[in-house]
């Protein structure tokens, strides 16, 4: 579609040109949003709304594996990165059990804090295809990034160690 | 000028089918404004102006504008609900916006007063004359007409969470039920909710998937009756929780608790049932 | 006016009294009758037959617009952190998927990834730049650190009145500047 085209546009010069001949007027001013027709912020489908308005809306089946046990996985890992994050550089180690266990719970927390954000802005009622594009890319991506630490941990010298030595370079 | 009008109309008629798909008269955006100035002004007036969100479902192609109106503030009530109804007894006749109590316990004048939500009855006009006020509808909330949103969805959500007392058991003496003064304490700021919609619609979360997110309100009343010490039901009712979407879509932004006209914490309640949940 | 209103009224009186008569009242009742009002009867005002008027009000709300939301809303510490919490971990996961990922392509595209490269790569650049690049790599992760254990605070249920919360935010801001600006210069 030719935007230059659209009705609003159009719509929008006319509106100026003829605005001074309506009644009551004393500036006449053009102000639009920021996100106009152009640049619209995550669009949504236009509304419906199922069965009629007296109805609830259905209640979704109980999924404690996506709901109340992830949530609780999702604290434990970010409670047990706190001292993983600040220990080997605080003591200095070159532990490799830790090391390990620090990219297993960075890869983890990542997997979990994209798929939040894949699920909250691309949610598959909305976008059902690159939904699940997205999910197959974070799959895959995360996939290449275990195996990519842990080829870093095996061949190299491990991840907090390269950090500590290009931070201190 | 009617001749004028006329002709954007049929030019509006012409170009609809090749112009707009179904998704286009949908955007938020806006165009032209034109001032309405209050026609007599006291002696010495105090001018304001507020900007005021304008949609017309009769022409649904027209783009969403923002209209000006100055009142004088000398003439004005002290509230925002106040100007409004000026606005529409003495300026223009043809805004629309819902009002009930005019005293915060309705809930009906729920908007977007200066880019947060709020009740106009219990929002106070900004005495700095020279600056001017934004009115809009609920953020992310279909528009019926200018300020009116459809709460369908909100309603409908809220009969999913079976908002009343269920019980099977009848208490011993055949009397009604009670409850302990503590019990009867962990009900206090959950209770007055007036389902107002202003926190829901405050939440990034909730614009994003209203679908299937419950939203702040929502959980804030069916915390309600989790916490409530006389219902049986509480292992179904977080069951019907406890999935990836109706209480998760939560990631304590806290702009519910932020904007709640009555002060209320909806964060808090939603923590409290995350806790109860993963217990 | 008032003597139709009577009229009706009677009449609805009797049909509840006596269905029958009226039942039989109606079946003989003139044209002239109905056309004075006499007769109760419901008129169709507009023609439905064509189109199911449940369907009226669902293709009104297809041409609904959204009310601004993002773009309107005031800012407030409590969304533009929390925004910011995402756009950093985002960042930061990002990162380290790509460093990971681009670690494990690095052989078969020749580039050199391995930590003594980079280090040495690190050492060769001069101080401003190794400043500036250390504080924007270190100001997404302080800051996301604070803010998540702040966000653990609140999973505990503690620290969330609306003073507590703007305080907070802004002591996660603070705080996660002037780390950041310490581990650049560390």
């Amino acid at each position: 579609m030719a935007s230059f085209a659209r009705p609003s546009l159009l719509r929008q010069s006319l509106a100026i040109s003829r605005s001074p001949l309506r009644q009551n007027v004393g500036v006449s001013q053009a102000v639009a949003f920021h996100a106009s027709a152009r640049k619209q912020i995550l669009p949504p489908l236009p509304q419906r709304i199922d069965g009629n308005m007296n109805d609830p809306v259905p209640v979704p089946s109980p999924k404690p594996t996506e709901g109340s046990y992830h949530w609780t996985f999702e604290r434990a890992v970010c409670v047990g990165l706190i001292p993983l994050s600040v220990a080997p550089f605080a003591a200095g180690s070159l532990n490799p059990v830790m090391d390990a266990v620090l990219c297993t719970l960075l890869v983890a927390h990542s997997h979990i804090g994209f798929e939040a954000a894949i699920v909250d802005y691309f949610r598959p009622q909305r976008v059902p295809k690159f939904y699940s594009f997205c999910q197959w890319l974070l799959r895959a991506f995360t996939l290449t990034t275990a195996v990519g630490l842990y080829e870093f941990e095996t061949n190299d010298v491990g991840v907090t160690e390269a950090l500590r030595r290009i931070w201190n370079a | 000028m009617a001749s004028l009008r006329s002709t954007s109309r049929l030019f509006a008629a012409a170009s609809r089918p090749l112009f707009r798909p179904a998704a286009f008269a949908r955007s938020y955006a806006t165009v032209e404004a034109t001032q309405t100035v209050e026609p007599s002004p006291s002696e010495n007036p105090n001018m304001k102006t507020f900007k005021v969100y304008r949609w017309n479902p009769d022409t649904p192609t027209e783009k969403p504008t923002m209209q000006s109106y100055q009142l004088d503030l000398n003439k004005t009530g002290p509230m925002m609900l106040d100007a409004l109804i000026r606005i529409k007894n003495e300026l223009d006749p043809t805004l629309t916006f819902r009002r009930s109590c005019r005293e915060g316990i309705c809930g009906s004048c729920a908007m977007n007063i200066d880019g947060v939500n709020t009740l106009a009855c219990l929002c106070r006009i900004p005495t700095q004359a020279n600056s001017e006020s934004r009115i809009y509808p609920l953020p992310h909330t279909y528009v019926v007409k200018d300020l009116v949103p459809d709460l369908t969805l909100f309603y409908k959500q809220y009969k999913s969470i079976k908002p009343y007392l269920q019980r099977d058991t009848p208490t011993e003496d055949g009397l009604e039920y009670r409850q302990s003064p503590e019990d009867r304490k962990k009900l206090d700021g959950l209770y007055e909710c007036i389902l107002c919609a202003c926190c829901s619609t405050s939440c990034p979360s909730y614009w994003w998937n209203s679908e299937e997110y419950l939203g702040p309100a929502i959980l804030l009343q069916s915390y309600r009756w989790l916490a409530d010490s006389r219902d049986e039901r509480t292992a179904e009712r977080k069951a019907a929780l406890d999935n990836s979407m109706s209480v998760y879509r939560c990631h304590t932004i806290l702009n519910c608790t932020r904007t709640c006209p009555k002060g209320l914490n909806p964060g808090r309640a939603i923590a409290e049932t995350k806790k109860m949940l993963a217990a | 006016m008032f003597s139709q209103k009577v009229a009706q009224q009677s009449l609805r009186r009797l049909a509840v009294q006596q269905p029958n008569l009226m039942q039989s009242m109606v079946m003989r009742a003139s044209p002239a009758a109905i056309a004075l009002g006499n007769v109760q009867k419901r008129s169709v005002t507009s023609s439905t037959e064509k189109e199911d008027p449940t369907q009226i009000l669902a293709r009104q709300r297809l041409n609904r617009p959204i009310a601004p939301h993002l773009s309107i809303y005031k800012p407030q510490i409590g969304w533009i952190g929390s925004s910011l919490h995402r756009i950093t971990g985002v960042a930061l996961s990002g990162t380290l998927y790509l460093g990971a990922a681009a670690y494990l392509v690095a052989p078969t595209l020749g580039w050199h990834l391995e930590s003594a490269s980079m280090v040495a790569g690190m050492a060769a650049l001069p101080i401003a730049a190794k400043v500036l690049l250390k504080s924007t790599l270190a100001l997404p992760f302080t800051y996301h650190c604070m803010n998540g254990i702040r966000h653990l605070t609140w999973d505990l249920g503690r620290g969330l009145t609306n003073p507590a919360i703007i305080k907070s935010g802004w002591t996660v801001v603070g705080l996660s500047v002037t780390s950041a600006i310490a581990l650049a210069f560390l």
